[in-house]
Formats: C-alpha cells, structure tokens, sequence
C-alpha cells in the first residue's frame, strides 16, 4: 500500500496541464532530466490490451472482468475436485520449472481466495470468505479435502521459495521470485497444514463406500502425496542431520497411482483465470497461462524427488576430492536438477563458513592441501593456539598460513558452489573466476617463499644442478586453474559455443592445456616422492608419526596417478579429435556455420575464445600463427595426421578404461565401503558415454582412412590433375542428440557419400 | 501561456505526484517524469486504482462480516476502499486521460515526508 500522509490534497489542473502541454512542438519533452528515454521505452502502455494488465476490453463489464463469475463456494464432485488438484500440481511443477506465479499456480481462483487479501489467521483462509458463511460443514470434499490441500500445496510453494531466495540463482532465467505482493502463507507455521492434511485425509478415509471407490483413493494418494512433499521439503537442509530419505521415497512411490490416476479427475478449466493477473502488483504486461501437460508435471517432479533422495550421498565428507565427484556428478545429471535442488546443494556445500554443516572451511582447506600437496607437515600443523612465542617460527607459519585460509577458503569453496548455477552460468561464472585464480597463484606464490625460509624446506636438487622449491600453495592454486581452463572449453562444447570450424582448434588447445596439465601434476609428484623418500629414512629410525606420514604420502600419490590417468585420457581424446577435424577440414568436408562472403574469419575466432584467457599470466597465451599452425597441423602430411588420430584414439580408449576401473571415489586403503552407490552409477554412466565416444571417433578415423585410400587409388593416374574430392559426408552431431554419445565429445557422423553425389 | 512559460509549468510539475483519471475510471498515482505534445504522461512508481467492483459494494452493503476487504460497514452510508495495486513505471496515453490532479501538502505543513 502506498503511503500517503492524511495531509496530502488533490488539486485538479486538468486544464492547465492540457493547455500548457498543447503549446509543445511536436516530438518536444517535458521531462525529468535524469529520465531516458531508453527508460521509457520499458513503460507500459495504459488501455493497450497488450501492455496494460489492468485494462478491460469493450463489453468486458467490470464484474466479469474481475471477479470472474466462477463461484467458489459451488459444490464440486469429487471428481473435478481431483482435477483441480491435477490441475495445480501442473502449474506447480510450471512454477519450478521457471515459469512466474502470475502465469502458473496465481491464476487458480481458488487459491487467489485464500492468499488475498493477506489472511491474518490460517482460520481465514478459506473459499467462503467474502461470503457469508452458511454451509461451513457441508461441502467437505470442497472446504476440507480441496482446501487442505491448496493451503498445504502454497506451504510446500513456500518452503522452496525461501530456499532458492536465499542463495545464488538467475532471476527469469533459472526462476522467478516475484510474489506480486502476495505472501505464499510463511508466516504460519507447517503444523497446522498438516493436522489439516490429516482431517482430510481421515475424511477421506471416511466415505469409503460412499464415493466412487477409484476417485475415492486417488483422492487420498494425492493428500498423502501433498503431506510427504512437504515435510520433505520442511525438512530442507535439516537433511544434514535427519538423514531421512523417507518422505521423498513415499512421494515417490506414489507418483506411478498419480498418474494412473489422474484421467479419472474432470477439469475445471473455469476455476483457472488469467484475468487474475489484473489483481497482482505486477509491473510486467499480461502474460498467457503456462500451461504443461500432467506426464511432464509428474516426470518433472519425480526428477525433484530422485534427486532430492540421491543427494544425501553428497552428506558424508569423505574428502575434497570425492565431494567433489559427488556434487558435479550430480549436478550434471541430464536434465539438470531442478533449480531448488541445486540452491539446496549450494546451501549444504557452504553454510555459516562449514562445509556440509560439519567441516570447518579451515579443515576442509587443510584437507585439500593434504590430499594434492601435501606440503611440509609444519605448515598445515602449526597451529597458533598452541604457540604463544611470536619469534618461534612455527608461529609465524601460522600467521601465514592463517592469512592464506582467510584468503583462500571463500574461492575455493565457490569452485564447489559453481557447479550449482545453470550450465551456462557455470561456464560464464567460471570464465570470471579464472583470473581472480591467476592472481590467487600469484599471492600464494609469495606466502610459499615466506613459507619456505620459515620451514627450512630443503630444496630439490635438478640435473643441471640448480635448486627448486616446491611452492606448495601456488602448485596447488595453478592446478586448480588448469581444471577450470578444461571446464571452460569442455563446457564451450557441451554448450555448442563453437562452430565446426573451429573444432580442430579447440580440441587442439584442450590438449595442449591437458598437456601443460600433466606436466605440472609430474612436478607435484617429484617432490612428493622426494618427501616420501626422506619420510623413509625416518622410518627407518622409527621417528614418530613417521609411519602415518607415509601412509598419507602413499595416499596423495594414488591421487596424482588418479589425476595423471584422468588428464591422459581426455589429453588422448583430445588429440584424436584434432586429427581427425584436420582431415576433414583440409578435404573440405567439415561443414562450417558461416558462408564465404561472412565477416568472422579464424583470426577473429581465435580472438573471441581467448577471450577469457587474455589476462592469464601462466599458462602463456598462445599467440595466434602458433595457434593456427597447431590447429591445422601445418606441415604434416595426411599420413602422419591419420596415423596420429589412429593412435591417439587407441590409448584414449586404454586411459579411458583404466580411469572407469579405478572407479569414481578416491577410497582409503581400507577399501571401505562406498557411500555414494546412486551418484556412482552416474559417474560411471558418463565414463561410459565417453568410451562410446572414443568408438565413434574410431569409427569415423577408419572411415576416412578408408576414404582416402580410395582415393589415392583413384587419384593415381590423373597427374597434374584436381586430385578428387574425398567421397564422404559429415555431420556433427547436435547436444542431446542419439549420436552425440557424449556432451564434451562432438564425434563427428562420417559415412561414404551417396554415389550419385559425385561431382 | 506562452511557450516559454507552458515548458516552466510543466517542468514545475516533474517529481510530483500526480492522479491521472483515464477514460476507464482507473486513477493512476505515480510521480510525473514526462510529457509531450500530445499530453501522454509518464508516471513512475505507479499504483494503479480502481473503484471497488458492484459485488463488493453489496457485500459490503449487506454487511457480509469480511474485514479483510477493508471496508466499514456503517449503515445506511457504506465505505469500501478502492482496490490499488503496485504497477511500476506506465505512460497514459493523453487521449485516455480524463482528468489531471496534483497532490498537495496545504502550506500550514510545508513538509514532503514522501520526498527523499
């Protein structure tokens, strides 16, 4: 409501505004001098049926037009009440799929009726209001059954706006917040939805023999339904410590009665009106209905509900790593999880500075390092509580190390909350992050050499005789950079950022990046082995702690190799795709997006993806003749390109294989048992994907060894002639589609041309 | 009114609150950004009102106990407020206007509250 002090007067100066705006020229403005008319242009046009929400047609008499003539207080077979009830459910799932509530669950009469004007007490939300109230007792299937569950479902809508309210989402793009002034009943508490949603449902239970007995039961599977989805969703991040499953499980096992079900319910197209619209604070011009069908609405929310159950196996810590695997794995998922999944995920990840409600961002920090780095066990040990004398150097590691977890934990833990966004604002998050990493290295480059004089780390001697430092923290910042190098051009395919022109080039540079990768990882390692082999010698003297060290050295290790195994393999993949495009480029046969006479050129392409990567002081850009000349292997004859697709596409299957067989989770020696079986399977599924990827790739290498072959043969004896056209098509296959066996690898589709074709 | 003195009036009137009555009976309240020749008004911060509709007036009238409508049931006289809603930044066409007022503090209390 506005505000207006009871002092303020109206004047009339009708005539002499509309005499003083007639003596204005033409296209002349009177206006506020900060106003745009680029402003203007987003001002909605009153009495434009379009434009104007408020705006009644001609005949449209005020009555109809707004109250619409739908009587709430009719009474309703059980019947239509089970399509109102199917009816909403739809317009529901419309609203998590991003859809406003103006266009979705808003334009149900009924539940305008109990949300406006704002109820003070749950007691007065009910459909008679306005009314007087006669036959309160009468109607139950209307007053009980049906407003049970409208109050129940606003609750559940409530609950999932609050979640994705507070964490990081895209407004229109993955959901739409607006309220339109109405509040979705969070000031009650969930209580008394229930005890509600019980009543109805014991009446319910009451009239068996009296209803039809089909309706009578999809009636109650649906309350049933309504109660387990809201306390799932009540009980939102509360899973860290309730660890229950079972709410969403029995949603689930009732979604196949619901669909059985619902084409016993008879619409009450009447009881939903847009018109509503014209009531909502809402600053936007009239929109349409959404309106999606029951099978979408139910496989939508089964989705929810999967992974509202699978995500519990991101709970148990085990490791930055494995967390890791757990939260991209699922994230990934095809379709992405819902947006309230991904805020609830985002929530769980990082909350009040600890991760997953029980590690403290420092720890989980520590554990990082420790895992990858592991760097002299004095820096992640000391620790300033316990010494108190500022000259001792293990408290000035501390102070250091103090100020790099200060620094660090917030970036760090965004590279887990990253994966939350959608998929193109991860990619676009990520383009952003990666410089703010590049300074990191930088500022962790010189705690490492504060770091290192503290410590007394002893260097490691090279063959040519100069001495090297591990640089722990930065080594460990850079490797993380690199990843996020591989995520920005892997996701550029999943998100057909890249014509097929420039596939050759980009799957050149992913390996040069996997290559530069692999390299710093083999850095990593030789000082863990020199830690190892000194940390032998003091088990050998039987030094204390020495042996537990060992077992974590051992244990970062597999990890490297873990890491080696993974960047090969893609490394390999990478480069067999290159070759492969080589080919297929140079015979003219890649299908390209632009058509001769268009302004884009490589240069400016290659300008374009390096975009992200200017700023980027390791690794080097690459300048672009060096790029190009990469990208089309400049100089290799076709032989010695096919020979290298060959090849590579060979040990990418072998790396791909042995990366499948070490399995998703980085385990303890222990082999304890795994807690993430659902997540796993999915994890397992992509690698999966990926090897038939490396089987199409193989295919299509053979294919135009083949090709070719053919036509040297043919081009023998034509001398001086144009050797002939390779007689092959090609066809890239879109993301989503059968023979795209995987999002990260575009495979192209190559088979002979049609002989008739030949030209 | 000369050109020079209708461009000062008008200026005069940006930043204020005005009530703009369109043809529909809808008052527009909203602050005064813009105007041209053809006396289309851009207001900003608009509410948008509308006259209560027949069936509240009789409920109201025959005293259904509903206060949440905001209306005073105070016989024989009923009072029913008008409906209003936010609606943001609008342009009311000069050809739907049917009325111009402008809100005013009388002069004994010469102070804007609503002004930032």
């Amino acid at each position: 409501m506005r505000v207006v002090s009871q002092s303020v007067v109206p004047r009339d100066i009708t005539d002499e505004f509309t005499t003083a705006a007639s003596k204005l020229k033409t296209g002349q403005l009177v206006k506020d001098e900060y106003f745009t008319l680029f402003e203007a242009v987003g001002a909605l046009e009153i009495m434009d049926s379009k434009m104007d929400s408020g705006y009644l047609g001609p005949g449209e008499n005020h009555a109809q037009a707004l109250e619409d003539d739908y009587d709430l207080t009719r009474e309703l077979g059980p019947e239509e009440v089970l399509g109102i009830m199917d009816g909403l459910l739809c317009h529901e799932m419309a609203w998590h799929m991003g859809h406003p509530l103006s266009q979705t669950l808003f334009t149900s009469l009924y539940l305008d009726k109990l949300l406006w004007p704002v109820p003070k007490s749950l007691d007065e939300a009910h459909f008679f209001r306005g009314h007087l109230a006669n036959n309160n007792e009468e109607l139950a299937i209307v007053h009980l059954v049906l407003r049970a569950y409208c109050l129940a479902l606003v609750k559940c809508c409530d609950f999932v706006h609050a979640r994705v309210a507070t964490e990081y989402y895209f407004e229109e793009e993955d959901f739409v917040t607006q309220l339109y002034n109405r509040s979705l009943l969070s000031q009650f508490e969930p209580e008394p939805f229930y005890d509600l949603l019980n009543r109805a449902i014991s009446w319910v239970d009451e009239q068996k023999g009296m209803l039809d007995e089909r309706v009578r039961e999809a009636i109650w599977t649906r309350l049933l339904f309504r109660r387990e989805f809201l306390q799932g969703l009540e009980q939102d991040v509360e899973v860290i410590q309730t660890r229950s499953k079972e709410h969403f499980l029995t949603c689930l096992s009732q979604l196949d009665n619901l669909a059985k079900s619902t084409s016993l319910g008879t619409e009450v197209p009447d009881s939903f009106s847009w018109k509503i619209q014209r009531k909502l604070a809402s600053t936007v011009p009239p929109r349409p209905m959404v309106k999606i069908n029951f099978e979408d609405a139910l496989a939508h929310l089964k989705r929810l509900c999967q992974d509202a159950i699978d995500l519990q196996e991101i709970i148990d810590y085990q490791g930055p790593y494995n967390f890791k695997v757990t939260i991209w794995t699922l994230l990934s998922r095809k379709p992405q999880p819902s947006v309230y999944i991904r805020s609830l995920v985002q929530t769980l990840i990082v909350n009040n500075m600890t991760i997953l409600g029980a590690v403290p961002v420092k720890q989980f920090l520590y554990d990082e390092l420790a895992e990858l780095v592991l760097p002299s066990r004095i820096l992640l040990e000391a620790n300033m509580d316990e010494i108190e004398v500022p000259s001792d150097p293990r408290f000035q590691i501390a102070k250091q190390m103090d100020a790099f977890v200060k620094r660090f934990s917030q970036p760090f833990a965004d590279t887990f909350r990253s994966a939350c966004l959608n998929r193109c604002r991860i990619r676009r998050t990520v383009c952003h992050t990666i410089v703010d990493w590049d300074n990191l290295q930088m500022e962790a480059e010189d705690l490492d050499e504060q770091l290192r004089t503290l410590s007394k780390e002893p260097p490691l001697m090279l063959a040519n005789g100069d001495a090297t430092y591990s640089y722990p923290l930065s080594s460990w910042a850079y490797h993380h950079k690199l990843i996020q190098f591989r995520l920005i051009l892997q996701l550029g395919f999943e998100l057909s950022i890249y014509s097929p022109e420039e596939l050759p080039g980009m799957y050149w540079y992913l390996s040069h990046i996997c290559s530069t990768h692999l390299g710093h990882i083999d850095r990593i390692r030789t000082f863990t082995v020199a830690t190892a082999k000194r940390n032998l010698a003091e088990m050998a003297a039987k030094k204390r702690d020495a042996l537990e060290r060992h077992t974590a050295l051992q244990k970062s290790l597999r990890l490297l190799e873990r890491l080696t195994t993974q960047i090969v393999a893609v490394d390999a993949f990478a480069i067999s795709l290159h070759a492969l495009y080589v080919l297929l480029a140079r015979h003219g046969i890649l299908p390209t997006a632009s058509s001769a006479q268009a302004y884009s050129s490589d240069r400016l392409r290659y300008e374009i993806r390096m975009k992200p990567f200017l700023q980027i002081t390791l690794p080097e850009l690459v300048p672009y003749d060096e790029y190009r000349r990469e990208a089309v292997l400049e100089g290799d004859s076709d032989e010695i390109v096919l020979e290298r697709a060959t090849k590579a596409i060979s040990e990418a299957r072998k790396a791909w294989e042995a990366t499948l067989a070490n399995g998703a989770f980085v385990q303890d020696s222990d082999g304890e048992e795994n807690l993430a079986p659902a997540i796993e399977e999915d994890w397992k599924r992509d690698v999966k994907d990926t090897m038939r990827a490396c089987i199409g790739a193989s295919i299509a290498i053979e294919t135009v060894k083949k090709a070719l072959k053919a036509r040297a043969n043919v081009a023998e004896p034509k001398e001086g002639g144009h050797p002939p056209s390779v007689n092959l098509r090609v066809t890239i296959p879109e993301t989503g589609s059968k023979a795209r066996w995987h999002d990260w690898w575009i495979v192209p589709q190559v088979s002979p041309a049609a002989v008739g074709s030949k030209t | 009114m000369d050109e020079n003195k209708a461009v000062q009036y008008l200026d005069s009137l940006i930043g204020r609150t005005l009530r703009v009555h369109a043809t529909d009976t809808r008052i527009f309240v909203g602050t005064f950004k813009c105007t041209d020749a053809a006396r289309n008004i851009i207001l900003a911060s608009t509410y948008e009102y509308r006259f209560p509709s027949p069936s509240t007036v009789r409920d109201a009238a025959t005293g259904t106990n509903d206060s949440a409508a905001g209306s005073a049931v105070d016989a024989p006289n009923v009072k029913v407020n008008m409906t209003s809603r936010f609606i943001g930044l609008v342009v009311v066409p000069g050809q739907h206007i049917t009325k111009i007022e402008l809100e005013e503090t009388p002069p004994s209390r010469v102070r804007d509250p609503l002004k930032k």
